[in-house]
Protein backbone atom coordinates (compact mmCIF):
# COMPACT_ATOMS: atom_id res chain seq x y z
CA UNK A 1 0.00 0.00 0.00
CA UNK A 2 2.94 2.44 0.78
CA UNK A 3 4.80 1.45 -1.53
CA UNK A 4 1.95 2.15 -4.19
CA UNK A 5 1.30 5.43 -2.62
CA UNK A 6 4.40 6.65 -3.55
CA UNK A 7 4.82 5.17 -6.62
CA UNK A 8 1.10 6.64 -7.73
CA UNK A 9 2.45 10.01 -5.91
CA UNK A 10 5.20 10.07 -8.38
CA UNK A 11 2.93 9.31 -11.38
CA UNK A 12 0.81 11.76 -10.13
CA UNK A 13 3.39 14.38 -10.29
CA UNK A 14 4.16 13.63 -13.78
CA UNK A 15 0.54 13.56 -14.53
CA UNK A 16 0.25 16.88 -13.52
CA UNK A 17 2.94 17.73 -15.66
CA UNK A 18 1.06 16.23 -18.53
CA UNK A 19 2.90 13.28 -18.97
CA UNK A 20 0.47 10.79 -21.06
CA UNK A 21 2.50 7.40 -19.77
CA UNK A 22 1.15 8.58 -16.08
CA UNK A 23 -2.40 9.14 -17.48
CA UNK A 24 -2.29 6.06 -19.13
CA UNK A 25 -2.32 3.91 -15.31
CA UNK A 26 -4.94 6.11 -14.14
CA UNK A 27 -6.95 5.67 -16.99
CA UNK A 28 -6.49 2.12 -16.86
CA UNK A 29 -7.15 2.11 -12.98
CA UNK A 30 -10.47 3.97 -12.70
CA UNK A 31 -11.98 3.37 -16.49
CA UNK A 32 -13.03 -0.08 -15.13
CA UNK A 33 -14.38 1.38 -11.76
CA UNK A 34 -16.25 4.86 -13.14
CA UNK A 35 -17.90 2.13 -15.70
CA UNK A 36 -19.15 -0.03 -12.95
CA UNK A 37 -20.56 2.47 -10.75
CA UNK A 38 -22.16 4.22 -13.68
CA UNK A 39 -23.52 1.03 -14.69
CA UNK A 40 -25.31 0.78 -11.68
CA UNK A 41 -27.37 3.86 -12.08
CA UNK A 42 -27.87 4.16 -16.05
CA UNK A 43 -27.85 0.44 -17.26
CA UNK A 44 -26.29 0.19 -19.95
CA UNK A 45 -22.78 -0.86 -20.78
CA UNK A 46 -21.69 1.23 -23.35
CA UNK A 47 -23.31 3.98 -21.97
CA UNK A 48 -21.50 3.42 -19.27
CA UNK A 49 -18.30 3.32 -20.67
CA UNK A 50 -18.72 6.29 -22.90
CA UNK A 51 -19.06 8.20 -19.55
CA UNK A 52 -15.89 6.83 -17.94
CA UNK A 53 -14.03 8.02 -21.06
CA UNK A 54 -15.72 11.33 -21.06
CA UNK A 55 -15.01 11.96 -17.33
CA UNK A 56 -11.36 10.46 -18.12
CA UNK A 57 -10.86 12.63 -20.71
CA UNK A 58 -12.39 15.97 -18.90
CA UNK A 59 -9.66 14.47 -16.22
CA UNK A 60 -7.69 15.47 -18.37
CA UNK A 61 -8.10 18.75 -20.01
CA UNK A 62 -8.50 20.21 -16.17
CA UNK A 63 -5.62 18.10 -14.80
CA UNK A 64 -4.18 21.53 -13.17
CA UNK A 65 -7.38 22.01 -11.05
CA UNK A 66 -6.74 18.49 -9.45
CA UNK A 67 -4.79 19.51 -6.29
CA UNK A 68 -4.28 15.69 -5.07
CA UNK A 69 -3.68 12.51 -5.85
CA UNK A 70 -7.23 11.73 -4.00
CA UNK A 71 -8.34 13.84 -5.48
CA UNK A 72 -8.42 11.80 -9.20
CA UNK A 73 -10.80 9.58 -8.10
CA UNK A 74 -12.84 11.99 -6.30
CA UNK A 75 -12.87 14.39 -9.87
CA UNK A 76 -13.83 11.10 -11.55
CA UNK A 77 -16.52 9.83 -9.01
CA UNK A 78 -18.07 13.25 -8.76
CA UNK A 79 -18.06 13.63 -12.64
CA UNK A 80 -19.99 10.13 -13.26
CA UNK A 81 -22.27 10.96 -10.51
CA UNK A 82 -23.31 14.23 -11.72
CA UNK A 83 -23.50 12.68 -15.29
CA UNK A 84 -26.13 9.97 -14.49
CA UNK A 85 -27.92 12.33 -12.58
CA UNK A 86 -28.39 14.23 -15.84
CA UNK A 87 -29.27 11.36 -17.51
CA UNK A 88 -31.69 9.65 -15.08
CA UNK A 89 -33.31 13.70 -15.04
CA UNK A 90 -33.22 14.19 -18.80
CA UNK A 91 -34.96 10.69 -19.61
CA UNK A 92 -31.73 9.41 -21.39
CA UNK A 93 -31.84 6.19 -19.28
CA UNK A 94 -33.66 3.40 -21.20
CA UNK A 95 -36.84 2.36 -19.36
CA UNK A 96 -36.21 -1.04 -17.78
CA UNK A 97 -39.23 -2.49 -17.23
CA UNK A 98 -42.67 -2.70 -18.52
CA UNK A 99 -44.81 -0.89 -15.92
CA UNK A 100 -43.94 3.03 -16.15
CA UNK A 101 -44.56 2.94 -12.45
CA UNK A 102 -41.35 1.02 -11.36
CA UNK A 103 -39.33 2.81 -13.92
CA UNK A 104 -40.21 6.06 -12.47
CA UNK A 105 -39.82 4.56 -8.81
CA UNK A 106 -36.42 3.57 -9.74
CA UNK A 107 -35.24 6.82 -11.08
CA UNK A 108 -36.42 8.81 -7.63
CA UNK A 109 -34.27 5.87 -6.03
CA UNK A 110 -31.67 6.74 -7.98
CA UNK A 111 -31.31 9.82 -8.20
CA UNK A 112 -31.63 9.56 -3.93
CA UNK A 113 -29.16 7.51 -4.10
CA UNK A 114 -26.40 9.89 -5.91
CA UNK A 115 -27.55 12.69 -4.22
CA UNK A 116 -26.08 10.36 -1.00
CA UNK A 117 -23.09 9.91 -2.05
CA UNK A 118 -20.53 12.53 -1.14
CA UNK A 119 -17.47 12.21 -2.94
CA UNK A 120 -14.99 14.14 -0.85
CA UNK A 121 -11.47 12.60 -0.96
CA UNK A 122 -11.44 11.45 2.10
CA UNK A 123 -14.60 9.69 1.92
CA UNK A 124 -13.32 7.93 -1.32
CA UNK A 125 -9.94 6.99 -0.02
CA UNK A 126 -10.90 5.75 3.59
CA UNK A 127 -13.98 4.21 1.29
CA UNK A 128 -11.77 2.11 -0.29
CA UNK A 129 -9.61 0.70 2.29
CA UNK A 130 -12.59 0.20 4.56
CA UNK A 131 -13.89 -1.49 1.52
CA UNK A 132 -10.71 -3.68 1.11
CA UNK A 133 -10.71 -4.29 4.72
CA UNK A 134 -13.94 -5.57 5.04
CA UNK A 135 -13.82 -7.56 2.28
CA UNK A 136 -10.43 -9.01 3.88
CA UNK A 137 -12.29 -9.82 7.32
CA UNK A 138 -15.50 -11.82 5.30
CA UNK A 139 -15.51 -15.16 5.68
CA UNK A 140 -13.59 -17.53 3.47
CA UNK A 141 -15.47 -19.30 0.96
CA UNK A 142 -17.53 -16.08 1.48
CA UNK A 143 -14.88 -13.82 0.40
CA UNK A 144 -14.05 -16.41 -2.30
CA UNK A 145 -17.38 -15.95 -3.84
CA UNK A 146 -18.24 -12.23 -3.01
CA UNK A 147 -14.57 -11.44 -5.14
CA UNK A 148 -16.05 -13.93 -8.20
CA UNK A 149 -19.15 -12.08 -8.65
CA UNK A 150 -18.08 -8.77 -8.21
CA UNK A 151 -14.70 -8.64 -9.36
CA UNK A 152 -13.95 -11.67 -11.93
CA UNK A 153 -17.59 -11.15 -13.06
CA UNK A 154 -18.82 -14.56 -13.06
CA UNK A 155 -22.35 -15.78 -13.18
CA UNK A 156 -23.47 -17.85 -10.14
CA UNK A 157 -23.72 -21.08 -12.00
CA UNK A 158 -20.20 -20.97 -13.18
CA UNK A 159 -19.57 -19.80 -9.20
CA UNK A 160 -21.27 -23.00 -8.41
CA UNK A 161 -19.34 -24.80 -10.40
CA UNK A 162 -15.87 -24.43 -9.89
CA UNK A 163 -16.31 -24.26 -6.35
CA UNK A 164 -18.76 -27.82 -6.46
CA UNK A 165 -21.49 -26.45 -4.40
CA UNK A 166 -25.19 -25.70 -5.04
CA UNK A 167 -26.83 -22.26 -7.00
CA UNK A 168 -28.56 -21.72 -3.71
CA UNK A 169 -25.04 -21.94 -1.36
CA UNK A 170 -23.71 -19.43 -3.79
CA UNK A 171 -26.64 -17.26 -3.65
CA UNK A 172 -26.72 -17.36 -0.02
CA UNK A 173 -22.98 -16.65 0.65
CA UNK A 174 -23.74 -13.10 -1.78
CA UNK A 175 -26.75 -12.15 0.86
CA UNK A 176 -23.93 -12.84 3.72
CA UNK A 177 -21.53 -11.11 2.39
CA UNK A 178 -23.45 -8.13 1.20
CA UNK A 179 -25.26 -7.76 4.73
CA UNK A 180 -21.42 -7.50 6.13
CA UNK A 181 -20.34 -5.22 4.34
CA UNK A 182 -23.97 -3.23 4.40
CA UNK A 183 -23.40 -3.12 8.01
CA UNK A 184 -19.51 -2.08 8.42
CA UNK A 185 -19.97 0.30 5.61
CA UNK A 186 -22.97 1.58 6.32
CA UNK A 187 -21.43 2.87 10.45
CA UNK A 188 -19.21 4.33 8.24
CA UNK A 189 -21.03 6.03 6.10
CA UNK A 190 -23.77 7.64 8.44
CA UNK A 191 -20.29 8.94 9.95
CA UNK A 192 -18.91 10.61 6.93
CA UNK A 193 -22.36 12.01 6.27
CA UNK A 194 -22.15 13.42 9.95
CA UNK A 195 -18.73 14.83 9.67
CA UNK A 196 -19.68 16.94 6.25
CA UNK A 197 -22.98 18.20 7.73
CA UNK A 198 -20.50 19.85 10.95
CA UNK A 199 -18.17 20.90 8.41
CA UNK B 1 -35.84 -13.25 1.84
CA UNK B 2 -35.61 -9.28 1.10
CA UNK B 3 -31.88 -9.76 1.45
CA UNK B 4 -31.69 -12.36 -1.55
CA UNK B 5 -34.12 -10.00 -3.93
CA UNK B 6 -31.77 -6.80 -3.36
CA UNK B 7 -28.94 -8.92 -4.10
CA UNK B 8 -31.15 -10.31 -6.93
CA UNK B 9 -32.27 -7.15 -8.49
CA UNK B 10 -28.45 -5.36 -7.75
CA UNK B 11 -27.02 -8.56 -9.79
CA UNK B 12 -30.00 -7.41 -12.60
CA UNK B 13 -31.58 -10.85 -12.05
CA UNK B 14 -34.54 -10.16 -10.65
CA UNK B 15 -38.01 -10.04 -11.96
CA UNK B 16 -40.58 -7.43 -12.54
CA UNK B 17 -42.29 -8.90 -10.40
CA UNK B 18 -39.71 -9.19 -7.30
CA UNK B 19 -38.77 -5.69 -8.13
CA UNK B 20 -41.64 -4.73 -7.33
CA UNK B 21 -42.07 -6.08 -4.05
CA UNK B 22 -38.81 -4.85 -3.47
CA UNK B 23 -40.28 -1.08 -4.12
CA UNK B 24 -43.05 -1.91 -2.64
CA UNK B 25 -40.80 -3.07 0.88
CA UNK B 26 -38.79 0.33 0.48
CA UNK B 27 -41.56 2.49 0.63
CA UNK B 28 -43.00 0.36 4.01
CA UNK B 29 -40.39 2.71 5.99
CA UNK B 30 -37.54 4.83 6.22
CA UNK B 31 -35.74 2.36 7.89
CA UNK B 32 -36.09 -0.03 4.85
CA UNK B 33 -35.31 2.70 2.32
CA UNK B 34 -31.94 3.74 4.07
CA UNK B 35 -30.65 -0.05 4.38
CA UNK B 36 -31.56 -0.19 0.52
CA UNK B 37 -29.59 2.78 -0.45
CA UNK B 38 -26.87 1.95 1.48
CA UNK B 39 -26.59 -1.45 -0.01
CA UNK B 40 -27.05 -0.32 -3.33
CA UNK B 41 -24.62 2.53 -2.91
CA UNK B 42 -21.75 -0.19 -1.35
CA UNK B 43 -22.44 -1.99 -4.74
CA UNK B 44 -21.72 0.67 -6.58
CA UNK B 45 -19.15 1.74 -5.35
CA UNK B 46 -17.29 -2.15 -4.89
CA UNK B 47 -17.85 -2.37 -8.50
CA UNK B 48 -14.50 -2.80 -9.92
CA UNK B 49 -15.71 -4.83 -13.04
CA UNK B 50 -16.08 -4.26 -17.21
CA UNK B 51 -18.79 -6.20 -19.45
CA UNK B 52 -21.26 -6.34 -16.16
CA UNK B 53 -24.04 -6.05 -18.84
CA UNK B 54 -22.74 -8.85 -21.54
CA UNK B 55 -21.94 -11.32 -18.43
CA UNK B 56 -25.07 -10.62 -16.47
CA UNK B 57 -27.52 -10.68 -18.85
CA UNK B 58 -29.49 -13.86 -17.32
CA UNK B 59 -31.73 -14.75 -20.01
CA UNK B 60 -31.89 -13.22 -23.17
CA UNK B 61 -29.04 -11.92 -24.70
CA UNK B 62 -28.82 -11.65 -28.73
CA UNK B 63 -26.78 -9.67 -30.66
CA UNK B 64 -27.52 -8.93 -34.19
CA UNK B 65 -24.70 -9.85 -36.48
CA UNK B 66 -23.55 -6.88 -37.96
CA UNK B 67 -24.62 -4.18 -36.02
CA UNK B 68 -23.80 -2.70 -32.66
CA UNK B 69 -26.95 -2.61 -30.86
CA UNK B 70 -26.65 -0.82 -27.47
CA UNK B 71 -30.44 -1.05 -25.77
CA UNK B 72 -30.72 -4.64 -26.59
CA UNK B 73 -27.85 -5.38 -23.35
CA UNK B 74 -30.42 -4.25 -21.20
CA UNK B 75 -33.52 -5.28 -22.95
CA UNK B 76 -32.52 -8.72 -21.85
CA UNK B 77 -33.23 -7.82 -18.05
CA UNK B 78 -36.35 -6.07 -19.62
CA UNK B 79 -37.58 -9.45 -21.21
CA UNK B 80 -36.44 -11.47 -18.45
CA UNK B 81 -38.96 -9.40 -16.27
CA UNK B 82 -41.76 -9.28 -19.03
CA UNK B 83 -41.40 -12.88 -19.35
CA UNK B 84 -42.60 -14.06 -15.98
CA UNK B 85 -45.15 -11.68 -16.33
CA UNK B 86 -47.80 -14.33 -17.99
CA UNK B 87 -48.71 -12.98 -21.51
CA UNK B 88 -51.84 -13.29 -23.41
CA UNK B 89 -50.83 -16.58 -25.27
CA UNK B 90 -49.53 -19.66 -23.19
CA UNK B 91 -48.82 -21.61 -26.64
CA UNK B 92 -47.85 -24.61 -24.59
CA UNK B 93 -50.82 -25.18 -22.54
CA UNK B 94 -52.38 -25.43 -26.05
CA UNK B 95 -50.44 -27.78 -26.79
CA UNK B 96 -51.20 -30.11 -23.73
CA UNK B 97 -54.01 -30.72 -24.66
CA UNK B 98 -53.39 -32.24 -28.00
CA UNK B 99 -50.17 -33.59 -27.91
CA UNK B 100 -48.43 -35.69 -25.50
CA UNK B 101 -45.55 -38.02 -25.17
CA UNK B 102 -46.08 -41.65 -27.48
CA UNK B 103 -44.38 -44.74 -26.45
CA UNK B 104 -44.85 -47.44 -28.91
CA UNK B 105 -44.42 -50.84 -27.10
CA UNK B 106 -43.01 -54.07 -28.72
CA UNK B 107 -46.38 -55.59 -29.16
CA UNK B 108 -47.79 -52.69 -30.88
CA UNK B 109 -49.57 -51.18 -27.80
CA UNK B 110 -48.82 -47.14 -27.59
CA UNK B 111 -49.21 -45.63 -24.06
CA UNK B 112 -49.15 -41.61 -23.58
CA UNK B 113 -46.89 -40.44 -21.07
CA UNK B 114 -48.79 -38.15 -19.02
CA UNK B 115 -48.42 -36.13 -15.52
CA UNK B 116 -47.66 -37.72 -12.45
CA UNK B 117 -48.59 -41.49 -13.66
CA UNK B 118 -45.33 -43.29 -12.20
CA UNK B 119 -45.99 -46.62 -13.37
CA UNK B 120 -44.10 -50.03 -14.29
CA UNK B 121 -43.40 -51.46 -17.71
CA UNK B 122 -43.44 -55.09 -17.50
CA UNK B 123 -42.85 -57.24 -20.74
CA UNK B 124 -45.32 -60.07 -21.87
CA UNK B 125 -43.77 -62.57 -19.58
CA UNK B 126 -44.66 -60.03 -16.86
CA UNK B 127 -41.21 -59.09 -16.06
CA UNK B 128 -40.28 -55.86 -14.68
CA UNK B 129 -38.78 -54.42 -17.32
CA UNK B 130 -38.82 -50.68 -16.65
CA UNK B 131 -40.07 -47.27 -14.81
CA UNK B 132 -42.20 -44.61 -16.36
CA UNK B 133 -42.33 -41.15 -14.70
CA UNK B 134 -44.21 -38.08 -15.88
CA UNK B 135 -40.54 -36.53 -17.59
CA UNK B 136 -38.66 -40.00 -17.89
CA UNK B 137 -38.34 -43.64 -18.21
CA UNK B 138 -35.79 -45.72 -16.75
CA UNK B 139 -35.08 -49.08 -18.49
CA UNK B 140 -33.19 -52.21 -16.95
CA UNK B 141 -32.00 -55.72 -17.74
CA UNK B 142 -30.33 -57.67 -20.61
CA UNK B 143 -32.01 -60.33 -22.66
CA UNK B 144 -30.83 -62.77 -25.30
CA UNK B 145 -30.34 -61.10 -28.36
CA UNK B 146 -32.68 -62.87 -30.25
CA UNK B 147 -35.09 -61.59 -27.89
CA UNK B 148 -34.48 -57.83 -28.28
CA UNK B 149 -37.53 -56.17 -28.99
CA UNK B 150 -37.81 -51.90 -29.70
CA UNK B 151 -40.01 -49.02 -28.45
CA UNK B 152 -40.62 -46.26 -29.93
CA UNK B 153 -40.70 -42.68 -28.24
CA UNK B 154 -41.92 -39.68 -29.74
CA UNK B 155 -41.88 -36.63 -28.50
CA UNK B 156 -43.98 -33.84 -30.12
CA UNK B 157 -42.97 -30.02 -30.48
CA UNK B 158 -43.07 -28.29 -27.45
CA UNK B 159 -42.08 -30.89 -25.12
CA UNK B 160 -38.84 -32.86 -23.80
CA UNK B 161 -37.92 -36.20 -22.17
CA UNK B 162 -35.69 -37.77 -21.14
CA UNK B 163 -34.79 -42.15 -21.05
CA UNK B 164 -32.36 -44.71 -19.19
CA UNK B 165 -31.82 -47.47 -21.54
CA UNK B 166 -31.35 -50.48 -20.45
CA UNK B 167 -27.70 -50.38 -20.61
CA UNK B 168 -27.41 -47.35 -18.06
CA UNK B 169 -27.32 -44.77 -21.41
CA UNK B 170 -28.73 -41.64 -20.57
CA UNK B 171 -30.50 -39.98 -24.05
CA UNK B 172 -32.80 -36.37 -23.59
CA UNK B 173 -34.58 -35.91 -26.00
CA UNK B 174 -35.55 -32.55 -27.87
CA UNK B 175 -39.17 -31.59 -29.24
CA UNK B 176 -39.80 -33.13 -32.02
CA UNK B 177 -37.99 -36.31 -32.03
CA UNK B 178 -38.63 -39.68 -32.25
CA UNK B 179 -36.33 -42.59 -30.74
CA UNK B 180 -36.48 -45.83 -31.30
CA UNK B 181 -34.32 -48.57 -29.39
CA UNK B 182 -34.41 -52.27 -27.41
CA UNK B 183 -36.66 -52.62 -24.87
CA UNK B 184 -33.47 -54.37 -23.10
CA UNK B 185 -30.31 -54.48 -24.73
CA UNK B 186 -29.09 -58.17 -26.09
CA UNK B 187 -26.46 -60.11 -23.93
CA UNK B 188 -23.72 -60.03 -27.14
CA UNK B 189 -24.42 -57.75 -30.01
CA UNK B 190 -24.16 -53.93 -30.82
CA UNK B 191 -26.17 -51.73 -29.12
CA UNK B 192 -28.58 -50.03 -32.23
CA UNK B 193 -30.91 -46.96 -31.80
CA UNK B 194 -32.33 -45.36 -34.38
CA UNK B 195 -33.32 -41.30 -33.65
CA UNK B 196 -34.90 -38.65 -36.11
CA UNK B 197 -34.76 -35.69 -34.25
CA UNK B 198 -31.72 -34.56 -31.66
CA UNK B 199 -31.49 -36.38 -29.14
CA UNK B 200 -28.19 -35.74 -25.89
CA UNK B 201 -26.18 -38.80 -25.39
CA UNK B 202 -24.59 -39.76 -22.22
CA UNK B 203 -23.30 -43.46 -23.11
CA UNK B 204 -22.86 -45.52 -20.83
CA UNK B 205 -18.88 -47.47 -21.45
CA UNK B 206 -19.24 -50.90 -22.75
CA UNK B 207 -16.59 -51.98 -24.89
CA UNK B 208 -17.57 -54.97 -25.79
CA UNK B 209 -21.11 -53.37 -27.18
CA UNK B 210 -20.59 -50.47 -29.26
CA UNK B 211 -23.41 -48.04 -29.22
CA UNK B 212 -24.65 -47.17 -32.46
CA UNK B 213 -26.65 -44.42 -33.61
CA UNK B 214 -28.71 -44.63 -36.99
CA UNK B 215 -29.55 -41.53 -38.15
CA UNK B 216 -31.03 -40.37 -41.34
CA UNK B 217 -28.21 -42.33 -44.27
CA UNK B 218 -25.24 -42.31 -41.13
CA UNK B 219 -24.78 -44.51 -38.26
CA UNK B 220 -22.60 -42.39 -35.30
CA UNK B 221 -20.59 -45.57 -32.97
CA UNK B 222 -19.39 -45.09 -29.97
CA UNK B 223 -18.19 -46.85 -26.91
CA UNK B 224 -18.58 -44.57 -24.35
CA UNK B 225 -19.16 -40.96 -24.88
CA UNK B 226 -20.95 -37.96 -24.55
CA UNK B 227 -22.13 -36.28 -27.56
CA UNK B 228 -25.18 -34.54 -29.32
CA UNK B 229 -26.86 -35.97 -32.67
CA UNK B 230 -29.00 -33.48 -34.70
CA UNK B 231 -30.96 -35.38 -37.18
CA UNK B 232 -34.20 -33.33 -37.97
CA UNK B 233 -36.07 -34.99 -41.08
CA UNK B 234 -36.26 -31.33 -42.61
CA UNK B 235 -32.72 -30.89 -42.61
CA UNK B 236 -30.76 -31.87 -45.27
CA UNK B 237 -28.26 -32.72 -43.27
CA UNK B 238 -27.16 -34.99 -39.76
CA UNK B 239 -24.86 -33.44 -37.12
CA UNK B 240 -22.98 -35.57 -34.30
CA UNK B 241 -21.19 -33.13 -31.73
CA UNK B 242 -18.57 -34.65 -29.55
CA UNK B 243 -18.39 -33.29 -25.91
CA UNK B 244 -16.30 -36.36 -24.38
CA UNK B 245 -14.72 -39.42 -25.77
CA UNK B 246 -14.45 -40.59 -29.66
CA UNK B 247 -17.33 -41.62 -31.86
CA UNK B 248 -17.11 -42.42 -35.62
CA UNK B 249 -19.90 -41.16 -38.25
CA UNK B 250 -19.97 -43.05 -41.45
CA UNK B 251 -22.29 -43.62 -44.19
CA UNK B 252 -24.72 -46.46 -43.67
CA UNK B 253 -24.29 -47.54 -46.88
CA UNK B 254 -20.64 -47.62 -47.17
CA UNK B 255 -18.97 -48.04 -44.37
CA UNK B 256 -15.53 -46.24 -45.55
CA UNK B 257 -17.39 -43.08 -46.06
CA UNK B 258 -16.44 -42.24 -42.52
CA UNK B 259 -14.73 -39.91 -40.18
CA UNK B 260 -13.43 -40.20 -36.27
CA UNK B 261 -14.06 -37.19 -34.13
CA UNK B 262 -12.10 -35.39 -31.21
CA UNK B 263 -13.73 -34.02 -28.00
CA UNK B 264 -14.94 -30.32 -29.48
CA UNK B 265 -15.40 -31.27 -33.08
CA UNK B 266 -18.51 -31.46 -35.20
CA UNK B 267 -19.25 -33.85 -38.00
CA UNK B 268 -21.94 -33.22 -40.54
CA UNK B 269 -22.89 -35.40 -42.87
CA UNK B 270 -24.54 -33.81 -45.93
CA UNK B 271 -27.76 -35.29 -47.78
CA UNK B 272 -27.08 -34.34 -51.41
CA UNK B 273 -23.21 -33.93 -51.33
CA UNK B 274 -23.17 -37.75 -49.03
CA UNK B 275 -19.98 -35.93 -47.33
CA UNK B 276 -19.00 -35.58 -43.79
CA UNK B 277 -17.18 -32.85 -42.70
CA UNK B 278 -16.25 -31.93 -39.14
CA UNK B 279 -14.85 -28.57 -37.49
CA UNK B 280 -13.78 -27.80 -34.19
CA UNK B 281 -16.53 -26.24 -31.99
CA UNK B 282 -17.74 -25.29 -28.67
CA UNK B 283 -19.71 -28.53 -27.45
CA UNK B 284 -21.64 -26.55 -25.04
CA UNK B 285 -23.50 -24.15 -27.54
CA UNK B 286 -25.04 -27.50 -29.28
CA UNK B 287 -25.90 -29.42 -26.23
CA UNK B 288 -27.42 -25.99 -24.58
CA UNK B 289 -31.16 -27.69 -25.41
CA UNK B 290 -30.61 -29.69 -22.29
CA UNK B 291 -30.21 -27.26 -19.79
CA UNK B 292 -33.48 -25.72 -20.65
CA UNK B 293 -31.87 -23.06 -23.64
CA UNK B 294 -31.99 -21.87 -26.88
CA UNK B 295 -28.39 -20.67 -28.12
CA UNK B 296 -27.57 -19.37 -31.48
CA UNK B 297 -24.36 -17.90 -33.10
CA UNK B 298 -24.69 -16.32 -35.93
CA UNK B 299 -28.14 -18.58 -36.91
CA UNK B 300 -30.15 -17.34 -39.50
CA UNK B 301 -33.60 -16.41 -38.89
CA UNK B 302 -34.66 -19.22 -40.81
CA UNK B 303 -33.09 -21.54 -38.31
CA UNK B 304 -34.19 -19.82 -35.58
CA UNK B 305 -37.90 -19.87 -36.60
CA UNK B 306 -37.42 -23.81 -36.87
CA UNK B 307 -36.14 -24.35 -33.47
CA UNK B 308 -38.93 -21.70 -32.34
CA UNK B 309 -41.64 -24.01 -33.54
CA UNK B 310 -40.15 -27.12 -32.37
CA UNK B 311 -39.62 -25.55 -28.86
CA UNK B 312 -42.90 -23.98 -28.66
CA UNK B 313 -45.06 -26.09 -30.16
CA UNK B 314 -45.84 -22.71 -32.93
CA UNK B 315 -46.22 -22.67 -36.56
CA UNK B 316 -43.83 -19.45 -37.84
CA UNK B 317 -44.21 -17.92 -41.08
CA UNK B 318 -42.26 -14.96 -41.80
CA UNK B 319 -42.99 -12.91 -44.76
CA UNK B 320 -40.24 -10.20 -43.83
CA UNK B 321 -37.62 -10.61 -46.32
CA UNK B 322 -35.07 -8.33 -44.58
CA UNK B 323 -35.18 -10.44 -41.03
CA UNK B 324 -35.24 -13.85 -42.99
CA UNK B 325 -31.85 -12.53 -44.26
CA UNK B 326 -30.57 -11.41 -40.67
CA UNK B 327 -28.54 -13.53 -38.42
CA UNK B 328 -28.71 -13.45 -34.29
CA UNK B 329 -26.56 -14.68 -31.57
CA UNK B 330 -27.67 -14.91 -28.29
CA UNK B 331 -28.77 -17.62 -25.60
CA UNK B 332 -32.35 -17.71 -24.38
CA UNK B 333 -33.47 -19.74 -21.42
CA UNK B 334 -37.02 -21.44 -22.68
CA UNK B 335 -38.77 -21.74 -19.17
CA UNK B 336 -38.70 -17.98 -18.60
CA UNK B 337 -39.17 -16.63 -22.21
CA UNK B 338 -42.12 -16.89 -24.20
CA UNK B 339 -42.07 -17.01 -28.11
CA UNK B 340 -43.62 -12.98 -27.34
CA UNK B 341 -40.58 -12.34 -25.64
CA UNK B 342 -38.49 -13.36 -28.60
CA UNK B 343 -40.02 -11.51 -31.11
CA UNK B 344 -39.91 -8.84 -29.32
CA UNK B 345 -36.22 -8.82 -29.02
CA UNK B 346 -35.77 -9.97 -32.31
CA UNK B 347 -38.13 -6.99 -33.12
CA UNK B 348 -35.56 -4.90 -31.79
CA UNK B 349 -32.64 -5.35 -33.98
CA UNK B 350 -34.96 -5.77 -36.57
CA UNK B 351 -38.73 -3.57 -36.77
CA UNK B 352 -41.12 -6.13 -37.79
CA UNK B 353 -44.62 -6.62 -37.63
CA UNK B 354 -46.42 -10.15 -36.05
CA UNK B 355 -50.08 -11.14 -35.69
CA UNK B 356 -50.68 -14.48 -33.48
CA UNK B 357 -53.79 -16.37 -34.66
CA UNK B 358 -54.28 -19.36 -32.24
CA UNK B 359 -51.11 -21.40 -32.77
CA UNK B 360 -49.61 -19.33 -35.86
CA UNK B 361 -47.45 -16.51 -35.69
CA UNK B 362 -47.16 -14.52 -39.23
CA UNK B 363 -44.29 -11.87 -39.46
CA UNK B 364 -44.89 -9.37 -41.91
CA UNK B 365 -43.12 -6.10 -42.83
CA UNK B 366 -43.60 -2.73 -40.98
CA UNK B 367 -46.65 -0.89 -42.45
Amino acid sequence: MNNNSSFELHLFESFKEGDETAFTYFYDKYFRRITAFSIQFIYDKDEAENLAQEALLYLWQNKETVESLNGIQSFLYTYAKSKCLNMIRHNKVKDKFKSEVLNQKERELDIEILNSVQFDTLELTELERLIQESISDLPPKTREVFIKKRFENKKNAEIAEEMQVTLKAVEAHMTKALKILKTKLSDYLFLIFILICNN
Amino acid sequence: MTSEIIYKYLSNEASEQEVQLLFEWIDASEENKKHFITLKKTWALTALSEDLSKKSTPVIAIQPKKKSIQYLKYAAVFLVLCGLVKVAFNFNQKAKSSKEIILELANGRSEYITKDNQTKLVNDKGDLIAKKFSNQIIYFGKVQDQEVVYNTLKVPYGKKFKLTLSDGTVVSLNSGTTLKYPEQFGINGKRNVYLTGEAFFEVAKDKQHPFIVNANQVDIEVLGTKFNVSAYPENPSVNGTLVEGSIEMYEAENKLNAVLLQPNQMATWNNNSKKITTKEVDPGFYSAWTKGELAFKDTPFSTIAKIIQRTYDVEIINENAVLARQNFTGTIKISESSVENILELLKRDTPFNYSVKGNTITITNLR
